[in-house]
């Protein structure tokens, strides 16, 4: 079998300053020490192990961003979910590595040469440094990518010469142990692999026999294989404090474009999103854009999201953003599009997405029919549904303008109106406690407009709508 | 590049454009209109109805033409008061091509329709705006002939607005006995015309005022509607 271990020695550094256009010195830093550093930062001195005030000696516009483990297992998981496009079997290695089996590969991209360019594409792509080394046991291809050996070696005979050359420091042991083997004099690993294990094993103990041992174990780790999650979930922390909405545009197009990289291979689309906005001292506040026929490609929902946030004010500034899927479902072609005659660019649906963008989710309404009496609650305006109810409409004649509450007329009316029509008794509502008895007419005032009044038991008479 | 954006700002013209104003009709399904318009409302672009007063009838012109078309959406953005389901579907308008638009501010509203209509799944727009600038009426209306679309413009003025805007067709209504009493001010292709009533009696007897008015006598026909446990006791 053959394995190939990636190293990713900055991971959290490299996609906080992905894309961001950053020249200046930064580091990451844990309990006082540089764990991190990006080119800049090299430059001037600082390395890892490099204490805090002593980069800050060094350089004074020095940025520094706490280092977090956690962190940066959720960003080798999204790695790996972009990985998973061109290698099968691959186990997670956090917090900064990745072991992928090759030997599966290389029938499907001839040879480890052309599964080394694929593999390497969406690597460069994001920005990231890495170390890379193939052998023929997984601890193997790790130590060597770890001592940055970067080559990809296809015998085992080149793989046991670079380890036997390798020195005892840089062989992943334990440091205690690395330091008793150097007072031995064993400063390579091949002077340690020289020698018979059981007498290692009496001095030393265990660890180093088992280590000895690895190092040929060519067969997978005992954990399960990296399987992409279902559903897709994000989040992406921002280098600089995001002080207006319109500068969300950036970091959420790279959410966007990792969505539409999540969904189009597994043919899916969602029926909304869900953005998170994590501010610096405020509560974190979501924001939720639907799209009723689902959607993918990631130019739409940037488009749906930036009429959302044209209207956003934000009460104070972003720190970090994500984003969750609501409502997955298969992509279908619109199929019954296909015969017709269309000269759209959107579906019904994308449409009503947009209005709501920009309106707001109660602008955009369908009226629904409902079966009662009372001609304010005969039909209600709620939002679009993709799937319209069918209802049978009242055959008495009912004005098509109506107002919410009706008006009253200061006067009865008179002989300048005309009567056209009535009464026509409406009592009901006993059970809900909005109890109506109007008689309405219809009629025709002074001006030509056709009204349909009610009097009331009480002989109020009020104007309901028009029959315009 | 720069002959293409000239092109997409409409400020290039070219021979092969002569073709004259659309001539394709539909049907208003109101016979004589169809006759005075010759052949009835425009199959695109923007027409303006000044209206007056809301409730004289001027929906009930639309109704027959609406009532044909259920292939694509029909879009109502901001009418003055609720929209009844009940009336429309009366109408034999589909309930579940219509979609209703309200917006905060007139510019939304103006938004929204050209939204609408370049998505391309809107056949019949009605819009309910005080007024409207030459560029938004000529977006408008360049909007609805790129995407086969009809825009009625209601506005709540007696008088039509000046003839500078660029729309299709500029009429107004005014109340009548039995309909509406319409002027044509404005109808692409044709030349001005003499005034002409719409006679609705035939769709709607019952809002038609009758030749002479009669006093209201006892005999007038009640219809009753009784619901639920008290419709016994009374009847």
């Amino acid at each position: 079998m053959q394995w190939l271990y990636l190293h990713f020695s900055s991971l959290q550094l490299d996609s906080l300053l992905y894309q961001q256009a950053y020249h200046q010195a930064c580091v990451l830093v844990d309990k006082n020490q540089v764990v991190q550093a990006n080119a800049e930062a090299l430059q001037m001195g600082i390395k890892t192990g490099t204490g805090l005030a002593h980069a800050a000696l060094l350089c004074a516009q020095i940025k520094v961003v706490a280092y977090d483990a956690k962190k940066e297992h959720r960003l080798l998981s999204q790695l790996a979910q972009c990985l998973y496009q061109t290698s099968a079997t691959f186990y997670l290695d956090p917090p900064q590595g990745l072991l992928l089996q090759t030997s599966d590969m290389l029938r499907l991209y001839e040879g480890i040469e052309g599964y080394w360019q694929q593999l390497q594409h969406p690597l460069i792509e994001r920005g990231l440094n890495y170390h890379y080394a193939s052998a023929h046991s997984p601890l193997a291809a790790k130590v060597l990518a770890y001592a940055g050996n970067d080559r990809l070696l296809k015998h085992p005979r080149q793989v046991h010469r670079l380890l036997s050359q390798l020195s005892i420091q840089h062989a992943l042991l334990d440091p205690k142990l690395a330091l008793q083997l150097e007072r031995l004099g064993l400063n390579t690993l091949g002077q340690a692999q020289a020698l018979p294990k059981s007498a290692l094993g009496q001095r030393l103990g265990k660890t180093l026999v088992t280590y000895l041992h690895q190092l040929e174990d060519t067969s997978a780790p005992a954990k399960p294989a990296y399987q992409p999650p279902e559903r897709f979930r994000q989040r992406l922390e921002l280098l600089y404090e995001i002080e207006h909405s319109s500068a969300l545009r950036f970091p959420l197009k790279r959410l966007l474009t990792d969505l539409e990289a999540f969904l189009a291979p597994r043919q899916l689309r969602v029926a909304g999103l869900s953005l998170g906005l994590n501010y610096r001292e405020h509560e974190a506040q979501k924001m939720h854009v639907g799209c009723n026929d689902g959607e993918y490609r990631a130019e739409a929902w940037l488009s749906l999201f930036l009429l959302k946030l044209e209207q956003l004010r934000l009460p104070a500034p972003i720190i970090a953003i994500s984003l969750t899927t609501k409502g997955q479902m298969p992509w279908a072609p619109l199929s019954a599009q296909l015969f017709e005659p269309t000269q759209g660019k959107l579906t019904t649906g994308q449409l009503i997405s947009r209005l709501q963008s920009k309106l707001g989710d109660h602008a955009v309404q369908q009226v629904y029919l409902r079966d009662d009496h009372r001609p304010e609650r005969s039909f209600y305006q709620g939002m679009p549904q993709s799937h319209y109810p069918s209802q049978q409409a009242t055959t008495f004649l009912r004005p098509s303008l109506l107002f919410t509450l009706p008006q009253a007329l200061h006067h009865k009316p008179d002989q300048h109106w005309c009567m056209l029509s009535g009464p026509e008794r409406i009592q009901s509502g006993w059970w809900d406690n909005v109890n109506i008895c109007r008689d309405y007419f219809i009629a025709r005032n002074p001006y030509g407009q056709v009204c349909w009044l009610f009097r009331t038991p009480t002989q109020g008479w009020f104007l309901h709508g028009y029959f315009s | 590049m720069a002959l293409l954006q000239l092109e997409k700002d409409r400020l290039v013209w070219r021979a092969r454009q002569v073709t004259g104003p659309d001539q394709r009709r539909q049907s208003s399904f109101y016979a004589n209109l169809d006759a005075h318009l010759q052949g009835g409302w425009p199959q695109t672009g923007l027409v303006e109805l000044a209206c007056g007063l809301s409730g004289i009838g001027e929906l009930r012109l639309l109704f027959p033409l609406l009532a044909q078309s259920h292939t694509r959406l029909q879009i109502w953005i901001n009418p003055p008061a609720q929209l009844n389901g009940q009336a429309l579907a009366q109408h034999g308008i589909s309930l579940s091509k219509t979609l209703l638009i309200r917006s905060q501010s007139p510019q939304h509203a103006l938004w929204s329709a050209q939204q609408s209509l370049n998505s391309g799944c809107c056949s019949h727009l009605i819009l309910w705006a005080n007024s409207l600038t030459a560029p938004q009426a000529k977006r408008l209306q360049i909007a609805a002939k790129d995407n086969q679309a009809l825009i009625f413009w209601l506005h709540p003025q007696a008088k039509p607005s000046t003839s500078a805007l660029p729309v299709s067709a500029r009429l107004s209504l005014a109340p009548l006995a039995t309909g509406l009493h319409l002027q044509v001010h404005k109808y692409q292709g044709q030349w001005p015309q003499h005034p002409c009533q719409v006679d609705m009696h035939a769709l709607w007897p019952s809002l038609a005022m009758p030749a002479v008015v009669p006093k209201p006598t006892p005999t007038l026909r009640r219809h009753i509607t009784l619901v639920g446990v008290n419709a016994h006791k009374l009847q």
